[in-house]
């Protein structure tokens, strides 16, 4: 009898059980993303005629517009330089071009300000190259669209090579009996690759509008520093701050509606899936000039991080000070990061897959991840202090789990949308396959998607590890005491701190990114092994 | 790779993602520590720290504030964590911030044993605030740029047409220019506060995301002359900008001196060595250790003053009530967010 039971139990939880995965990946998602916005809701409440005076004045709404506007302008001046770029890396047979992308792609993987520390060590008025006019143009709006433009755009380079290397071969093949290389390019990759052009894009335009770091650098006004000064100021107002962060919302489902019409469920080739080993496109006549100007682009790229090591190694002490000043910094943010990635790789596989699938709910969470990315970072900390801040939530609250948390609840898309463009690149037969036999869904996710999607899920991590570790918005707000990461300790000390120390820890930053993203080449190259 | 290992592979990053959360749980909460919100800058509140630790063998975790939101970062933090304190010392940059936890009752009084020597105007007489090393408001002139005989002497002078476009101040919303504007209010009254702060706003001041920035701005010759503080004018000077440094006023109502301020947090988890913290905050030797490294004026008689700034006795100073100022600057708020834009 109790065996009968207990077989029955079984069978109803392995026929719900992706149901049951799925509202776990939920419950997290909406305690850890979704719950710290109930709590504003009731602070705008609370501060409502102030807030609706906020949201009357036309100054916010000029601010949201200028906002806009530059990162609009941001965007364009990533897709002039990746495009091309894009292009050149990913089919053309320019010289040393995977070297030439490695170096201009690095960048974007470091927290934006500290690249905008070294245009200043470059541009600024005592800089290497710098004088008035430089910093002039350095800090101004001007200065802030090239700084983010140039940081932005190997985003949208990597995304359109990696599009453009996984284009029919069969299409390019027929082109090119008919036509030249730069027209097979313009007229087939590209158009082709249009899904990933429209991600970089969104992505990189949600990116410039969130970024706080920078415009408080160069001394521009955007929105978030507004919303940011209503949690920073002495009539401390998180309603208000709250309120203000509304108009973001729109924006962001605007966001979330164009990346579901031009790259939703289009199967483009990400990670290099469908990468066959095709000889590139030669470029003739105009291979000296545009490996010229591939090459300057990638100097460009790499030109502050190389301002910023000059600057370090003119301070005394060397390393030992910067190690010293360091403190557990380092040590803190890979430690959050790792955990962050991982939480977020397994939400991504779970509800990646689901969305892939088209799912019943999937797209909602889907859609709920994209919004927390977009969404103000510290709107989010406060959230998340008013809900993680309690007896019983000590243990998270106070330690670095808060980070973890703040880390998943930001950037989870990251991982459900690198999962799902993976996925959904495969078909479904072999999974449909394995269910007719009977295996549940458990199995099938752990013995054929997992496998299947192994590289798209370590992609997933160290994407979603690179972003834990560039953040500096989210964490500011509410790391712990002593807990602080490495990011944060450079924006601490960067207005006060000696410019050699602050270069110097700068410089430990990229020295990390590229041990993670080392130990992440290793593990792709490992698995590719037969 | 091997066949037999990869099935394991799961299990051990399993492993080793569970051991690196658990470490994280574990590495971060220990009892013999003290846990202090400090809006001092962090890179000259930190040797302090560390200088505790190895007298007292505490531990101490900080949370400093970024220069944006000096002074109200880390205090709106503990605003905002009021329920459940996660601080036991909270060292403020300026006297008058620890005035709006003293208001939210978030302070346990304390009347330290190692205050002997600082002055009675500098510290509550209830304990709940405690005053040390002080710094001043300064103007901050660059000499290529202003001719000597034109030496600005008063703040008014930011708001003289003859520089205009040429001063620079840090937001108002901010730091200790948050301060100083609440006891201009103070001092003047409203209609004569305002006006000043909508003339020099109509002579194109500069506004500069902190007072660092000011001194950047100066040093650097953007522009003529700004308002700081002389922690920063004395960075400039130390990095041989060609800069002069004029205490304002002092034929009139004096230049605004600000103590920093140690307060000890109600609730805090580690009250004991909160304590001890603040104990050794106060004493001579955190004084002596910040007249030198962040060119604070000591407050006792026997600790230096440092060189290239003047001592407190040697300057006219503003009178202020410092708790007046506090709700001032609460007060004006909604009126500086609209003279800011923000």
């Amino acid at each position: 009898m109790a065996q009968a039971v207990e077989r029955t139990l079984n069978q109803r939880l392995h026929r719900h059980e992706q149901t049951l995965f799925l509202a776990g990946a939920a419950a997290i998602l909406v305690l850890f993303s979704i719950a710290p916005w109930l709590q504003p809701l009731g602070e705008i409440a609370a501060a409502r005629e102030n807030s609706l005076a906020l949201l009357a004045s036309s100054r916010v709404w000029m601010l949201l517009l200028r906002s806009l506007l530059l990162s609009s302008a941001v965007t364009a001046l990533a897709l002039l330089i990746g495009l091309p770029l894009g292009v050149l890396f990913g089919r053309m047979d320019v010289p040393l071009r995977r070297a030439l992308w490695v170096a201009h792609a690095f960048p974007m993987f470091l927290p934006p300000f500290l690249l905008a520390l070294g245009w200043f060590h470059l541009l600024g008025r005592q800089g290497l190259l710098g004088g008035e006019s430089t910093a002039a143009l350095l800090f101004s709006e001007v200065g802030l669209v090239f700084v983010l433009g140039v940081t932005l755009a190997p985003i949208v380079t990597s995304l359109v090579a990696v599009g453009v290397m996984g284009v029919d071969a069969s299409l390019e093949e027929a082109a090119r009996l008919v036509a030249r290389p730069w027209r097979v390019a313009t007229h087939i990759l590209l158009p082709a690759a249009s899904p990933a052009i429209a991600l970089a894009a969104i992505v990189v335009f949600a990116l410039a509008l969130s970024e706080l770091g920078v415009p408080m650098f160069l001394r521009v006004d955007v929105f978030p520093a507004a919303v940011f000064a209503r949690l920073g100021g002495v009539d401390y107002a998180p309603g208000e701050a709250f309120a203000l962060a509304l108009p973001l919302v729109p924006v962001a489902a605007c966001l979330l509606i164009l990346e579901r019409r031009f790259v939703g469920r289009h199967s483009y080739a990400v990670l290099g899936l469908r990468s066959g080993a095709r000889a590139p496109l030669p470029l003739r006549r105009l291979r000296a000039p545009l490996t010229a100007a591939a090459t300057i682009a990638s100097i460009v790229s790499v030109a502050p991080i190389a301002a910023l090591a000059i600057r370090a190694s003119r301070g005394s002490g060397g390393v030992a000070t910067i190690l010293d000043w360091s403190r557990r910094a380092p040590l803190n943010g890979v430690l959050a990061a790792a955990a962050a990635a991982s939480g977020i790789s397994a939400i991504g596989l779970i509800v990646g897959h689901a969305a892939a699938r088209r799912e019943r709910g999937a797209s909602v969470l889907d859609a709920l991840s994209v919004l927390a990315f977009v969404t103000p970072a510290s709107v989010l900390g406060v959230g998340l202090i008013a809900v993680w801040n309690r007896a019983a939530t000590q243990m998270i609250y106070g330690t670095l789990a808060i980070l973890v948390v703040g880390y998943m609840a930001r950037y989870v898309a990251v991982g459900v949308r690198v999962v799902a463009s993976s996925v959904s690149q495969s078909p479904v037969h072999l999974e449909e396959a394995a269910a007719a036999h009977g295996a549940h869904f458990a199995r099938r996710l752990f013995r054929i998607v997992l496998p299947l999607h192994a590289r798209g899920v370590m992609f997933a991590w160290l994407l979603a590890a690179v972003f834990c570790m560039r953040d500096l918005e989210t964490a500011v707000l509410f790391y712990p005491p002593g807990g602080e990461p490495l990011t944060v300790r450079i924006f601490t000390l960067e207005a006060n701190g000696p410019e050699s120390v602050v270069a110097g820890l700068a410089l430990l930053q990229v020295g990390m990114t590229l041990a993670v993203l080392g130990l992440g080449a290793f593990a792709f190259l490992w698995r590719r092994a037969p | 790779m091997p066949g037999p290992v990869r099935p394991y592979l799961t299990h051990w990053i399993g492993l080793a993602l569970a051991l690196l959360f658990v470490s994280m749980l574990s590495c971060t909460k220990r009892k013999n520590e003290v846990v202090v919100y400090t809006s001092v800058d962090q890179v000259f509140s930190e040797p302090v720290f560390r200088a505790f630790e190895r007298e007292a063998g505490i531990e101490v975790r900080a949370v400093f504030d970024t220069e944006e939101t000096k002074s109200t970062g880390v205090l709106n933090r503990l605003i905002a964590e009021s329920d459940h304190p996660q601080a036991d010392v909270f060292w403020s940059g300026d006297p008058v911030r620890p005035f709006l936890l003293i208001k939210r009752g978030l302070v346990e009084p304390y009347l330290s044993p190692a205050v002997s020597g600082l002055p009675a105007g500098m510290r509550a007489a209830d304990g709940t605030w405690t005053g040390f090393a002080a710094r001043a408001r300064v103007l901050l002139v660059n000499r290529g740029k202003v001719p000597s005989g034109e030496t600005p002497r008063s703040i008014r002078d930011l708001a003289d047409p003859r520089w205009r476009g040429q001063t620079s101040i840090a937001n108002p919303l901010f730091g200790t220019t948050t301060m100083h504007v609440a006891a201009l209010f103070a001092a003047w009254g409203e209609e004569r506060a305002r006006a000043f702060m909508n003339d020099i706003k109509a002579n194109d001041v500069r506004v500069a995301s902190s007072n660092g920035e000011v001194k950047r701005l100066v040093a650097a010759g953007e522009v003529a002359f700004g308002l700081t503080d002389t922690d920063d004018a004395h960075e400039a000077l130390g990095e041989g900008a060609p800069v002069e440094v004029i205490y304002p006023d002092q034929d009139g109502m004096g230049a605004l001196v600000m103590p920093t301020t140690a307060v000890l947090l109600r609730r805090g988890p580690h009250g004991e060595a909160g304590k001890k913290l603040v104990d050794y905050l106060v004493g001579p030797e955190a004084e002596r250790m910040m007249a030198e490294s962040a060119a604070h004026m000591p407050l006792r008689a026997g600790v230096p003053t440092p060189a290239n700034v003047r001592s407190v006795s040697d300057i006219r100073t503003m009178e202020v009530d410092y708790a007046r100022v506090a709700s001032e600057m609460e007060r004006i708020q909604p009126w500086l967010r609209q003279w800011s834009g923000l």
